[in-house]
């Protein structure tokens, strides 16, 4: 059992670190634009883990993540954050696995670079955790696939270039009768509506999308007819591993600025960090930063080892990111005082990027369904 | 043990699995082996995943992704076939 990064790790972590460190942020409340996907795509931040040979990191679980901690740490802001690790962890993930050549190739270029943007589009207004419910259809027609439906928050669907979407083609089948398609946003029948107004993560924008006659040509079917869902469950488990590092970047930055906050700040003739009921609050915060990094690091290092272990490892994983953001925000709050709770300070924010972590990705009740049926409930 | 006994081993404990974990002990005793697992809406995303994991488990064989298909997954018969054909490929 081996706790420490290797040098290569290390080294790959502070120079990301330091690059975003260097990167402009999005204005307050408004998504990161072209210029923010373009500039983290040449510090390497938008092609982790897709393959070397379409111009990616090749990354394995773990690195993906500890580069994504680390570009938050140093200072990214976490909604476009949030919304590379969906293009990549969601969609590349999934175009490099199954897509077929020439798409492949020609997707992932773009996708690496940052020049193109992946949105991944799942979810609809009655299809949330139970994809049995989805209604979105897609019928083979001569070389191409016809696609009729509505998709509800899309990630980074304002601005996507290709959406990676998932539809029913065999509606007997079920759970199992959903297939995938790459859908270029300029295809005609596809409509990205506006970007929905959210309460947090706003660096990167959401919409909904619709799809009404769509014609996607049948080589942009990813992988086969059927294979949906299993394709799915597969790019969530990176998704679900690898995305809340960025909050483990977040929580790091959060606790350093209490730290300076409560070793500056006095009342009472002393520093606030002198009273025992302060210091024993951000111990508790980082306790809960070191125990949910734990546990996500090493679900990473389960997928990297195809271990049957992982989708347990990734739940019991998200679950202690999400409670430990949340908790620590509102840590935050108290720590900072009045002050923290003006617009713009980064506290309030800093909560309500956090709170979607219990629903976006699998929600918190469904990680908690999995951890019980691991142990034979 | 015949190919047919070994397949027919394998199918009940599948049925028995079914039964205790997403139907409450079926205490009507409808499924059968040709139940549409799938159209009825008994196999969702967790009960899928839960199955694969049993299956991985019990009878010791590897389900990829191109194994999760409807063909293999549409009833306890379908796959009861897919696991002996896996576990037979495996041992030769």
């Amino acid at each position: 059992m081996d706790f420490d990064p290797s040098p290569e790790q290390r080294q790959r972590a502070a120079s990301i670190r330091t690059a975003a460190g260097g990167l402009p942020r999005p204005e307050r409340g408004t998504p990161a634009g072209r210029d923010l996907w373009e500039a983290a795509g040449k510090i390497g931040v938008t092609g982790l883990c897709l393959p070397a040979d379409c111009g990616g990191g090749g990354l394995g679980a773990l690195d993906t993540a500890l580069a994504l901690e680390a570009f938050r740490a140093g200072g990214a802001d976490t909604g476009h954050s949030f919304g590379i690790a969906a293009h990549l962890l969601a969609c590349g993930t999934v175009l490099a696995e199954h897509a077929h050549e020439p798409v492949r190739a020609e997707l992932l270029r773009g996708l690496a670079a940052g020049t193109t943007i992946a949105a991944n589009a799942m979810t609809e207004d009655e299809a949330g955790s139970d994809l049995s419910r989805l209604a979105t259809t897609a019928v083979a027609d001569g070389d191409s696939y016809v696609l009729n439906g509505v998709k509800s928050f899309v990630s980074n669907g304002p601005l996507a270039d290709v959406v990676v979407t998932y539809a029913v083609t065999s509606p007997e089948a079920g759970y199992l009768g959903l297939s995938v398609f790459a859908v270029r946003t300029g295809s005609p029948g596809f409509r990205a509506g506006p970007a929905l107004d959210k309460a947090g993560l706003a660096g990167c924008a959401a919409a909904r999308v619709e799809f009404a006659g769509c014609r996607v040509p049948r080589s942009h079917l990813i992988g086969s007819e059927g294979q949906g869902s299993a394709i799915f469950q597969g790019s969530m488990a990176w998704e679900r591993a690898c995305l809340p590092a960025i909050y483990l970047g977040a929580m790091q930055e959060q606790l350093d600025q209490c730290l300076a906050h409560c070793r500056q700040r006095r009342q009472f003739g002393r520093r606030i960090g002198d009273f025992q009921a302060v210091a024993h609050r951000l111990a508790t915060m980082r306790r809960r930063l070191e125990s949910s990094r734990l546990l996500l690091y090493r679900a990473c290092w389960l997928i990297d080892r195809d271990s049957p272990g992982a989708g347990e490892a990734v739940a019991l994983a998200k679950v202690a990111v999400t409670e430990a953001a949340i908790a620590n925000g509102v840590d935050a709050a108290r720590l900072s005082g009045a002050q923290g709770y003006l617009a713009g300070a980064g506290v309030g924010s800093h909560l309500q990027d956090a709170v979607p972590l219990h629903i976006f990705s699998g929600t918190t009740d469904i990680q908690q369904e999995i951890i019980a049926r691991g142990m034979g409930l | 043990m015949t190919a047919m006994q070994e397949r027919e081993e394998i199918a009940a404990k599948l049925l028995a699995f079914i039964r205790n974990s997403f139907l409450a002990g079926d205490p009507q005793g409808e499924l059968t082996g040709d139940t549409p697992l799938l159209a009825l809406g008994i196999l969702n995303s967790l009960n899928t995943a839960t199955l694969i994991a049993y299956t991985q488990e019990e009878f010791g064989v590897k389900v990829p992704l191109h194994d999760v298909s409807p063909e293999n997954f549409k009833s306890v018969d379908s796959l009861s076939s897919m696991v002996h054909e896996r576990r037979s490929t495996a041992d030769a």
